[in-house]
């Protein structure tokens, strides 16, 4: 029978009792009774109706639906009844609830999805390791050789990101990201193009390879979605393409957070980045077997597991690096140190079935963090719905009494209270999920912000849905366990009894351990708050070896204006700034501060020999330009910098800084020595170390001291550049100044990434900027919450002790005194919650640790200051119960008693 | 209180099924009819109360062994509601009744063992 025949079918049955009644009291009369008392013989005849239909009830099937539907009615009505206790637990709940859901679909668009590709969970990600490092390059023989020779793998693809690649449509340009992809690429990963084609393998092998599909998002913001974008000419960095397709909406590339606007087949390399591609040369991208720039992927067979695949790379592999280096023959960066280096690599398949690492290695810690966080958040939420919950239940004594001696079974009391915190916690979840909608984009607006922006979409989906429910559902069963068993221990005839409070002692002190709970939790939750707070400031704070305030940066890319000489125009532009009112100094260099490019390159200096077998110590090579040091003012320790004489034709010069000099010359002046970087740009002669500067953080503030070696830009000149500009006003100010000139030295230049130092550097500090300013909002939420939670429990106690504190007053006691007693019982909730909460905390702080910048995870400042604010709170929250408890009128109090 | 709709004798449910089937053989009948025809034909030794065949009667219907119509009386001018043995019902009953044979003989056979057994 289907549910919503009940009803029917109950009118039915009652129709159908009360003609066998009728039947039966005829027959009755018939026999000779009286007309009431054929009635009630008929009534005898038939048996009790109320349980017969009961039984039929249940004979119908839906009997445990009924109760169900029975019991919701039911606390929907109690929770109607008292409006104010339901809209505030449903609004605590709601806030728990949607913080953990906010935060989870984050972590579930950041760390869990897989890709929207065929069998996700059969792709790996090959790694190029040796014993110190792990590469995800491989050069195009390698590939060709793994893709064509391997037996495990059911396609393999390769793939080169182009980052700010120009995009002239229709004669406006701008600037997008895009990759290089080979031509099994969309097939292996099983990609479909909605309009037009896929890159397909026949384009790599094309001769003619000016072919290129967009993304969906770029042909939405970009086309507006035109039907007819099949066919379309466009410029890459000028060189002329034609637009193939366009791919799915889900798919955004293998690499979770980042954004794929343009795909170009991998030989397009020479068109759009000419300089990198040397076609035809020695070390052309397409042949050089020693030239590692392509990032692997591979899907592995049905059935073939990735330590089998990746045992039958191996040999490949090792055979594609004995090509590799014996390619290096006559290469003037040939060496056999150099040649060991490639002999030394391994192949290692790591899953990839949510796409490339990078991502999830970025914020796996500082998310979980956060739902550790939310997830205490949530404890206390629940503690707080508990208390209201148990509070209700001392009211309600009356009614359970009523209910029991009426026949309640005890089960179906539980039940009962259960179905209303279920109800509740499920309306708290609706109010969540709408909180986390709205919540999720904020916080993954904190995500975005950085030097690699994230592009994620977060949905609402399936999953973050069922979380969600889950949570609201498990919350409600949490709390409302405590007053369900509560409420089966009230004895009817006790309870039914005058102005009988059998429990409420007990009550309190349940209310009072949940409280002291709460005091412990958010001191947990404040005091990693002011941690992670402290940290950053001191990241803030840091001296990164330069002076971070008044310095605008910006980057142009002169390649794809079409200059094949960029000294000139940098020269000019440099003395143009540099003449502008307000800027002290100028600079250029190839990349810009706190940037993410490392080249970790093997240089040789003169004097220390390397011994026999000694694998060259990597240094990171920084083309920077003349006044570089005294734009970032940035101390020089010996010697000078570069000046504008320092470019093509001068002998060639290069700055250490003070880690560099001091690992490979200990104490000895590097002034004057002179120092060969084999493999760098195929030129091994030695150039002389001409200036020492401080150490500086170029990358990262928490990286180490890196050997940095700086060469003049001017004698290596490369495409892009950046520029450094001191100001001596507010860089904002500069700009539309320092922009200007430079567009009126050429308007057709690009630039971009045009902010202040200061803001790079905040930037470059987005993960630990996300973690402190969540777990300050959830640390401010949780001391709120925790103070709604003292001040009910206060207000409780001190209510029902009005008839004592009475009897106290009217024996003369001062109000001071009373107001004292209250204060002083809160001190003792807080100091057990201090007893407990500071523990945890110095426990829970440790797994901040990697976290933590400038201070140590049990920094006893940070413990005071929390504690005193969680002090602070507690007093506010009794101040009110503790002057209603002191202007009790004793003769007021009795009366009542 | 439940004990009171239960046959007095503890008639087990499926007997109780088993005879609803067996009355209905005869053709259709209302709750009524039913009750009275076992009550008479046990000479009230059941004395069970019309109301416990309602249960009954709803389950039997849930597993499609009868099913009901509203239908006016032939002997007076009043609708009630007539249950009707189906197919599957019909062989419902032989499955019933042959179980309850066996067990009839088979308690039989411990209660008065038979001259040529022992």
């Amino acid at each position: 029978m289907r549910w919503w025949k009940i009803n029917k079918r109950d009118r039915d049955l009652e129709r159908e009792l009360l003609s066998d009644l009728e039947l039966e009291e005829e027959e009755q009369r018939e026999a000779g009774l009286s007309r009431n008392a054929a009635l009630e013989a008929a009534r005898r005849a038939l048996g009790n109706t109320l349980l017969i239909r009961e039984q039929t009830h249940e004979a119908w099937g839906w009997a445990p639906w009924e109760r169900l539907a029975q019991d919701l009615r039911y606390a929907v009505r109690q929770l109607r009844r008292s409006p104010g206790f339901a809209v505030t637990a449903v609004v605590i709940l709601g806030l728990g609830i949607g913080a953990a859901t906010a935060v989870f679909s984050l972590i579930d668009a950041a760390l869990l999805k897989t890709l929207p590709v065929r069998n996700p969970e059969q792709l790996v990600e090959l790694k190029n390791i040796d014993p110190h490092v792990e590469n995800d390059a491989f050069s195009y023989p390698t590939f060709q050789n793994l893709e064509n020779q391997s037996v495990t793998l059911a396609g393999a693809l390769a793939f080169r990101k182009l980052h700010n690649i120009d995009v002239e449509i229709d004669g406006r340009s701008e600037l997008a990201e895009g990759q290089l992809v080979s031509g099994n690429y969309f097939p292996v990963l099983g990609v479909k193009a909605i309009q037009g084609r896929t890159i397909l393998p026949s384009d790599e092998s094309a001769a003619q390879n000016s072919v290129v599909v967009i993304g969906y998002d770029f042909w939405r913001t970009r086309f507006a979605l035109d039907p007819g974008i099949v066919g379309k000419h466009v410029l890459l960095n000028n060189a002329p393409f034609i637009i193939i397709g366009v791919t799915e909406p889900e798919f955004y590339g293998v690499q979770p957070g980042e954004k794929v606007d343009i795909s170009v087949p991998l030989n397009a390399i020479a068109t759009v980045n000419p300089g990198f591609a040397a076609t035809g040369s020695r070390v052309d991208a397409m042949t050089a077997a020693f030239r590692n720039w392509l990032q692997v992927m591979g899907r592995l067979q049905t059935g073939v597991s990735r330590e089998k695949a990746q045992a039958s790379l191996e040999p490949i592999f090792a055979k594609s690096m004995r090509e590799a280096s014996a390619s290096l023959a006559g290469l003037p960066f040939d060496s056999p140190t150099v040649r060991q280096a490639f002999l030394q690599f391994r192949v290692r398949l790591d899953p990839a079935s949510q796409g490339l690492a990078s991502l999830r290695r970025q914020f796996f810690k500082p998310l979980w963090i956060v739902m550790a966080v939310v997830g205490l958040l949530l404890l206390i939420t629940c503690a707080n719905v508990a208390n209201l919950l148990l509070a209700r239940a001392n009211a309600r004594e009356k009614e359970i009494a009523v209910r029991l001696a009426m026949g309640a079974g005890k089960g179906r009391l539980i039940r009962q209270f259960l179905t209303e915190s279920i109800l509740l916690g499920l309306t708290g979840g609706v109010l969540g999920i709408g909180l986390a909608h709205w919540g999720s984009h904020s916080l993954l607006a904190l995500m975005v912000r950085g030097r690699n922006p994230v592009v994620l979409s977060v949905p609402m989906d399936l999953t973050v849905l069922g979380f969600a429910l889950a949570v609201s559902v498990l919350t409600a069963l949490v709390f409302g366990t405590i007053p369900a068993w509560r409420a089966k221990d009230v004895n009817p005839s006790r309870g039914l009894a005058q102005n009988f409070h059998s429990s409420a002692g007990n009550r309190n002190r349940v209310g009072k351990l949940l409280v002291v709970f709460q005091v412990a939790i958010s001191l947990v939750l404040v005091i990693g708050a002011g941690l992670l707070a402290r940290s950053l400031a001191n990241l803030n704070r840091f001296y990164p070896g330069f002076n971070r305030s008044n310095v605008l940066l910006f980057s142009v890319n002169p390649t794809i204006a079409g200059y094949k000489d960029v000294v000139p125009l940098y020269q000019q532009i440099l003395s143009r700034i540099s003449s502008i009112p307000g800027v002290r100094s100028a600079s250029p260099s190839v990349h810009e501060p706190l940037s993410t490019n490392v080249s970790d390159t093997s240089v040789r200096v003169q004097g220390p020999t390397p011994w026999q077998g000694e694998v060259l110590t990597p240094v990171d090579i920084e083309p920077i330009g003349p006044a570089y040091f005294r734009t970032m003012e940035t101390a020089i320790v010996r010697g000078r910098e570069f000046t504008a004489d320092d470019r093509d034709g001068t002998p060639k010069v290069a700055i250490v800084n003070e880690s560099m000099a001091r690992h490979f010359l200990g104490d000895t002046d590097p002034i004057g020595r002179m120092v060969s970087i084999p493999g760098y740009r195929g030129d091994a002669s030695w150039v002389q170390i001409v200036g020492e500067v401080r150490d500086i953080k170029i990358h990262d503030l928490r990286e180490p001291s890196t050997l940095m070696l700086y060469e003049p830009m001017f004698q290596v000149p490369e495409g892009g550049s950046a520029f450094e500009v001191r100001t001596e006003i507010n860089p904002a100010d500069a700009q539309s100044d320092v922009l200007g000139t430079v567009r009126a030295i050429d308007p057709r230049l690009p630039v971009y990434a045009v902010k202040s130092l200061d803001e790079q550097l905040e930037d470059s500090v987005v993960e630990e900027r996300l973690v402190a300013s969540l777990s300050e909002i959830f640390g401010l939420l949780a001391l709120l919450l925790t103070c709604v939670g003292l001040y009910g429990l206060m207000a409780y106690t001190v209510n029902s002790r009005t008839g004592e504190i009475g009897i106290r007053m009217a024996l003369g006691a001062e109000r001071g005194r009373i107001a004292r007693m209250v204060f002083g019982e809160t001190l003792l909730l807080l100091a057990c919650g201090m007893a407990i909460g500071v523990p945890a905390a110095i426990f829970a702080s440790r797994f901040l640790a990697s976290q933590l910048f400038g201070l140590n995870p049990g920094d006893p400042i940070t413990f005071l200051i929390a504690c005193a604010l969680m002090a602070v709170i507690a007093m506010a929250a009794s101040y009110m119960p503790a002057r209603r408890a002191a202007s009790v009128d004793p003769m007021q109090a009795l009366r009542t008693e | 209180m439940a004990k009171q709709t239960q046959p007095r004798t503890g008639l087990l449910q499926g007997t109780l099924d088993m005879l609803i089937l067996r009355t209905l053989l005869y053709g259709p009948a209302h709750g009524h009819q039913i009750g009275k025809h076992i009550q008479r034909t046990t000479n009230d030794f059941l004395q069970m109360q019309h109301g416990s065949l309602y249960p009954a009667l709803h389950r039997l219907e849930e597993r499609d062994w009868v099913t009901s119509q509203w239908e006016t009386a032939p002997d007076r001018n009043r609708e009630f509601k007539y249950y009707r043995l189906t197919e599957t019902g019909r062989k419902q009953l032989v499955v019933e009744e042959s179980q309850w044979k066996q067990m009839a003989e088979a308690v039989a056979r411990v209660m008065w063992p038979t001259a040529e057994e022992s």
